[in-house]
């Protein structure tokens, strides 16, 4: 709390301040995302948007909507930096990234502006730490161009039967195949590998199955070593929502609940595999 | 082949895959009228694992044979598989015994695919096809039956025991007396014995369930198996019967769950001295000729006659066996030897393995025996050996290309190609049936072929017995 009264003079300059009790609320979700070294930060009036992308193929965002802020606030229109994630997260758990009971990290997280690097003051028990992070000049970032009207089919579940297929995925397949359709056997997970294919069917009547909303059969290929970094976000998640697009582009929006009780979401966007482009479009 | 596994047995097939998996690659499947057989060996063949769940393990078993044909006919299908890729199916045993309700294993010879299908909680069904390759049985040659020394233990006593040594230790020595059983780690080849830490842990016979130690012994086996055979007994917390006899002879440690399977596994030991057998197997080759016939006969009498005499006569046997003595007659030799074969109703493993020995022996000491009384020689210890022929084929040419090679280049100091490793298990005692070359090898010999029938007519034979 002695974050929140202090400097209240010398922070008008930052174009960006942010302030919260609980810094793990940032660096879990943060954590979600982390299967690349650098991200793009997107800051806005709404809340900061952290964005990683691999192969031009990936893409993962993690929301951090202003409201899991105890401050927060930004003087530009948007703000755009890129940031080392790795060294932004071993920042934020340098106090330790387990809980305990009764212990919480504040923090206290500044940006100057174009050019600035991005300051991280983390308080525990009285103990203080500076951290300084380079910004660096942001990429331009993927635009996939999802839209929900173009969506075909659509299904929310429970995480919880979706991460044992996802831990248990065999890596010897190239590929990780969607199958979801109106009919048997609704969505099913396939995998190709050198010992023999392996299928996971999850019926629409399944308790773990909140949602479904499919109008045609669709098959898609994605690449496995791309969707596997998601079971990071699925292992936080309560709920999971799987979209396919009319050209076989994967959205998975995963619903994560920080230990505010508070709703944060992180989405994962996927490229169909090449093979089967436009196959049935 | 169809059967379904209910969701209580699925811990118990799980794990035992899991079992499986730390001896072999491969997995043996064979759909048997009396239950499933799954089987496995290792790489270096000194290891063999059989589970056997019988119908009533599972909630419904069809073993896949027409009706019509008898049980015995080759109709069913027998297949291998990497066992890597059926440890994929129960990769997480905390998450199959938390969700999945019933497994059903089919075997789909038009698609080639060995299908395992999981019926998992909230209607999920998981299913992987695995590629499998048809082959024959495996079937290693043992038997539990006939052992003088047996101990039934707890399999947390074990446990306990085995989790004293280091992680790296290759082999550990079993070392037993009526008053005290004592596990010791085994240290090969090091130059400085101070050097290395033993660690020895001495049991109470008390300990036991049960303990019948008829030979004083000590066997050296390796640790990793017995690891993997602990790790299932803990599971299944049942308890682990030790059969054995001496050293060079397989242990066969076993799991009985009343009728709903069966867990056998042979290790081998460490055979210590190999000079003796070799004069021995050299001297008896005439006798055994003429003896064969009677010889199933004659060690069923003997086994008969009492038990007691067999095993002091073992003692002295495994005496010799490790502090060989070369000066002794070849004569007497020869006697013992006999005793050692009668005593083995099923034939012992070590023998045939240090086959090749003797025979690099004879080329090298006494040129006097050409080639072909040493292949005469050779068929005959395979007679002895008369329930394993089974497993010999490799071996045997092996062997007699060995011998060939030393009687044309008579160089005392050729390396002989194929001789077994100087160290460690020369036991090699599995094979697959109806290898047919090592039939046709054996034909050779006039009572070769016959041998292969009469594999099966002793296993038989004792088990009335029993």
């Amino acid at each position: 709390m002695a974050l929140l009264t202090q400097h209240d003079d010398s922070e008008n300059h930052y174009v960006m301040l942010a302030k919260l009790d609980n810094v793990r609320n940032v660096s879990n979700i943060l954590k979600a995302i982390h299967f690349k070294e650098t991200a793009t930060l997107f800051a806005s009036s709404l809340g900061i948007k952290v964005t990683v992308e691999d192969s031009k193929c990936v893409q993962a965002n993690a929301f951090i909507q202003e409201g899991v802020f105890h401050y927060f606030n930004v003087k530009d229109e948007q703000i755009t930096f890129k940031i080392n994630l790795t060294v932004f997260l071993e920042c934020l758990t340098i106090f330790g990234s387990t809980s305990m009971p009764g212990i919480s990290t504040s923090l206290k997280m500044c940006y100057a502006g174009y050019g600035c690097p991005l300051v991280l003051v983390l308080e525990e028990e009285g103990v203080l730490t500076d951290c300084t992070i380079k910004t660096l000049e942001p990429d331009e970032v993927l635009d996939f161009n999802f839209c929900s009207s173009n969506v075909i089919n659509k299904v929310i579940m429970k995480s919880e039967c979706l991460k044992e297929a996802f831990s248990e995925l065999d890596m010897t397949s190239d590929v990780l195949q969607i199958l979801m359709s109106p009919d048997p056997p609704y969505f099913r997970l396939s995998t190709f590998g050198n010992a023999g294919s392996t299928h996971s069917d999850f019926p629409k009547d399944s308790d773990m199955i909140e949602s479904f909303t499919c109008t045609q059969t669709k098959t898609n290929r994605y690449k496995i070593s791309l969707l596997k970094p998601s079971v990071k976000a699925l292992g936080l998640s309560t709920r999971v929502s799987i979209r396919t697009d009319n050209r076989g582009f994967l959205s998975l929006q995963y619903m994560i609940k920080n230990e505010d009780g508070q709703v944060c979401f992180v989405e994962y966007y996927c490229a169909p595999d090449e093979d089967e482009d436009d196959e049935e479009s | 082949m169809k059967c379904v596994i209910p969701g209580v047995n699925i811990k118990v097939f799980g794990r035992a895959i899991h079992a499986l998996s730390k001896i072999g690659e491969e997995l043996y499947i064979e759909p048997l009228a009396h239950g499933l057989a799954l089987r496995t060996v290792n790489s270096s063949r000194s290891a063999y694992a059989c589970f056997l769940f019988s119908p009533t393990f599972f909630q419904h078993y069809d073993d896949g044979t027409p009706p019509i044909s008898d049980q015995d006919s080759d109709d069913a299908i027998r297949c291998k598989i990497a066992i890597k890729s059926c440890l994929t199916v129960f990769k997480s045993m905390s998450n199959v015994e938390k969700t999945v309700e019933k497994c059903q294993i089919t075997l789909n010879v038009q698609k080639a695919r060995l299908v395992f299908k999981l019926y998992c909680k909230h209607g999920i069904v998981k299913t992987h096809n695995l590629a499998f390759i048809e082959c024959e049985t495996l079937q290693a040659v043992f038997s539990k039956d006939m052992c003088p020394n047996q101990l039934t233990a707890q399999p947390r006593l074990l446990c306990d025991t085995v989790i004293n040594f280091q992680s790296n230790q290759e082999e550990v020595s079993l070392i037993v007396s009526p008053e005290k059983i004592t596990f010791k780690n085994y240290v090969d080849d090091e130059p400085d014995p101070s050097k290395v830490v033993h660690t020895a842990l001495n049991l109470d016979p008390d300990e036991f369930d049960n303990c019948q130690i008829g030979v004083d012994t000590d066997i050296t086996f390796c640790l990793k198996e017995f690891r993997a055979v602990l790790a299932f007994a803990e599971i299944t917390a049942m308890p682990l019967n030790i059969k054995f006899e001496t050293s060079g002879r397989p242990i066969v440690l076993s799991i009985d769950a009343d009728s709903a399977f069966e867990a056998n596994f042979v290790l081998a030991t460490l055979a210590e001295s190999h000079s003796q057998t070799g004069n021995s197997s050299n001297a008896t080759t005439q006798q055994r000729t003429a003896s064969t016939g009677s010889r199933s006969y004659a060690s069923r009498g003997r086994l008969n006659r009492g038990r007691s005499q067999n095993q002091s006569n073992n003692y002295t046997n495994s005496n010799h066996n490790r502090f060989p003595d070369r000066n002794k007659s070849s004569n007497d030799a020869d006697l013992m030897d006999d005793d050692f074969d009668d005593e083995i109703l099923v034939p012992n493993i070590a023998r045939a393995a240090s086959v090749p020995e003797t025979n690099t022996k004879q080329s090298h000491t006494g040129k006097a025996f050409p080639p072909c009384s040493s292949r005469s020689s050779l068929n005959t210890s395979s007679q002895d050996d008369r329930p394993s022929p089974v497993i010999q084929p490799t071996l045997h040419q092996s062997v007699l290309e060995d011998v060939h090679a030393a009687d044309d280049d008579e160089d005392e100091d050729m390396p002989v190609p194929g001789t077994p490793p100087q160290k460690k298990f020369r036991s090699m005692f599995f094979g697959m049936s109806q290898a047919s070359s090592a039939v046709s090898q054996e034909t050779q010999d006039q009572n070769g072929s016959r041998s292969h029938r009469q594999v099966l007519v002793e296993d038989t034979d004792e088990e009335e017995e029993d």
